[in-house]
């Protein structure tokens, strides 16, 4: 029967490729917007979000107004509970939110690699850690920006050159730029020598963090200048706050993007079925049950659903894989990347919006009074 | 005992202010192997009697049996079921799926049926054998003529093997040339497959085809023998 339900759809071809279009768009629109969302959520609540903690200026938001010492690092890493302490210097070419936002992070190339999961695909740490202007670049800014290893890459007054790209499985890790610290400092002037923007301390398993935030700021009190010390993923969500409220709207506009597809399929469906009533009839005189007449339609809906559910959902993450898109804000990025997730949700709500859709229209087929509609001309 | 039987059957319609009962306590019995025609006027309930023996349509009192099977008695999916198995259609209007090919119409019945994939085939090639339409298989109603399609329709009744096959007019809408072939074929397929038939028809021609011809007339059935002796039946 899945024949006769394809052939169906075939004879208004037209009729299916504008609704199978129009539910390919609404799904690229919902998964784009739902990447964005789970950009939010690694950023939050990802594997390091609470086992790392952010060290900043005490009322300072935007990364070129923290201003450290460097050697705050020698106090926290006295602290009980501390792995390890890694100072940061950052730089962005843009603190206000951005769709192609630059963000350097200076630190220590042996630091970097020992705590960051990074892995290069191209290029060598040797080469990032023997040369002073070196950088090695996040596979997404690379895409974005068409940075190949090798390339001399300036923006405002940083020059670097490109040792390496990486990759990492955290995402907003890939719209990094990495620099040996001393080279950041210096392209800052003279007077951010010894000044660094923040400190990422990592943590013991069995630390509690909130305890060692505390000891943290109340042990730098007493020095020059007096910190804010957060888990790293309260910090994120802080710095991004703006964003988030943006995030959060655009969450609607999904939902409204699935409102778009259930009307459009349902509209699609009743009419297709308005014209065939007779038809149904004709299929229930020779045979066919209600209830299988009933799972033709909804066959129908949940075809022309998931075709463009499909589609919608392949173009996305193919989007989001090639565009290599993040949002950002103050020095933090939101990557967009592609996820199985996505593609399980897309499917899932593809099939969910097909079987709803199809639902009154196919209790419409199922329960047609037969003599009545074979006597519709 | 007989393969079709209608017992004190009534069927009464609203029409505005109107009742109109075109089925007033009617009894009737079709034995197997039969060729029944059923003429009367227009409005009479010919195509209402069919109606009611096919299940697409209530009785509103009475019983109808179909080889003991009390039609009257089942819901609407077991007369879906019992019509897949037991009941072939013919309508006037031929009513093929117009996306599906000459063969998959006639396939479509037993696609519900429990056949392998091999009987399948062989039961469409034989009604399409037998309704000389083999080498159309593949084409569209669209690409067929209105004598064709009929014979498609006739196919199609005929594939699930069904113990009787109604025919709501099933010349009504076709030439007198085409409308001839048909009246061979029905005949044929009463003689030669064995088919109990029940034909509606407004013509007479038609009508004398049948080995059993029944006059419907206010509410009641007139036996009409080929000596044209009348014994109402109602």
């Amino acid at each position: 029967m899945l024949k006769y339900v394809i052939k169906t759809l075939w004879r208004h071809r037209t009729r299916t490729f504008l609704t199978v279009s129009g539910a390919a768009v609404a799904m690229f629109v919902f998964c784009f917007v739902g990447s964005v969302q789970e950009g939010l959520n690694r950023l939050s609540n990802g594997e390091d979000a609470n086992r790392s903690l952010i060290v900043f200026q005490e009322n300072r938001f935007c990364p070129t107004s923290s201003r450290l010492p460097q050697d705050y690092a020698n106090q926290i890493g006295k602290i009980e509970g501390v792995a390890d302490v890694m100072p940061i210097q950052v730089w962005t070419n843009n603190c206000r939110a951005s769709l192609d936002i630059v963000v350097f992070n200076g630190a220590d190339p042996e630091k970097i690699q020992q705590n960051r999961p990074l892995q290069l695909v191209e290029g060598d740490w040797q080469e990032f850690e023997s040369r002073r202007d070196a950088a090695i670049v996040g596979k997404n800014v690379a895409t974005r920006r068409g940075i190949k290893r090798g390339d001399q890459f300036s923006i405002g007054n940083i020059s670097v050159n490109v040792a390496a790209i990486f990759e990492s499985n955290v995402p907003a890790e890939e719209n990094l730029i990495y620099t040996n610290l001393d080279f950041l400092q210096y392209t800052q002037g003279l007077d951010s020598a010894g000044l660094v923007t923040q400190h990422e301390v990592m943590l013991n398993n069995n630390a509690d963090p909130d305890r060692v935030a505390r000891e943290i700021d109340q042990a730098l009190r007493a020095g020059p200048v007096a910190t804010t010390t957060r888990r790293k993923g309260a910090f994120q969500a802080s710095t991004l706050a703006d964003l988030v409220d943006l995030i959060g709207f655009a969450h609607w506009l999904g939902f409204a993007c699935v409102g778009l597809v259930l009307t459009l399929v349902a509209t699609t469906t009743v009419m297709s079925v308005e014209d065939r009533m007779k038809e149904y009839a004709v299929l229930q005189t020779i045979g066919i049950r209600p209830l299988r007449t009933l799972r033709l339609v909804l066959t129908e809906s949940t075809l022309l659903c998931l075709v463009g559910g499909l589609t919608g959902t392949g173009l996305a993450l193919l989007a989001l894989s090639l565009g290599g898109f993040a949002i950002g804000a103050e020095g933090t990025t939101i990557a967009f990347q592609p996820s199985i997730d996505l593609l399980f949700y897309g499917i899932v709500v593809s099939i969910s919006l097909g079987v709803i859709s199809g639902l009154v229209p196919a209790i419409q087929a199922a329960t047609v009074p037969i003599v009545k509609a074979l006597n519709q001309p | 005992m007989a393969l079709v039987e209608l017992r004190n059957v009534c069927k009464s319609f609203t029409k505005g202010d109107q009742t109109i009962t075109p089925l007033d306590h009617v009894d009737l019995d079709i034995e197997a192997g039969d060729f029944v025609s059923l003429m009367g006027p227009s409005g009479t309930g010919k195509s209402t009697l069919l109606n009611l023996i096919s299940g697409i349509d209530r009785v509103d009192e009475g019983s109808i049996s179909v080889d003991g099977v009390g039609v009257t008695e089942l819901s609407r999916g077991k007369l879906a079921d019992w019509r897949a198995k037991h009941l072939g259609y013919i309508f006037q209007t031929h009513n093929l799926i117009p996306v599906l090919t000459t063969y998959e119409n006639v396939e479509l019945p037993t696609l519900l049926l429990r056949l392998s994939s091999a009987q399948r085939r062989q039961r469409v090639e034989l009604a399409l054998e037998a309704v000389g339409l083999t080498d159309r298989s593949n084409h569209y109603p669209s690409q067929l003529s209105g004598g064709q399609e009929q014979r498609v329709g006739i196919a199609r009744a005929i594939v699930s093997h069904p113990q009787v096959v109604v025919a709501d007019e099933p010349t009504g809408s076709l030439d007198t040339k085409t409308s001839e072939q048909i009246q061979i074929l029905l005949q044929r397929l009463n003689q030669e497959l064995d088919i109990t038939l029940l034909m509606v028809t407004h013509d007479a021609e038609v009508a004398a085809i049948a080995s059993r011809r029944l006059l419907l007339d206010e509410g009641k059935f007139v036996e009409q023998n080929t000596d044209t002796h009348l014994k109402s039946s109602g």
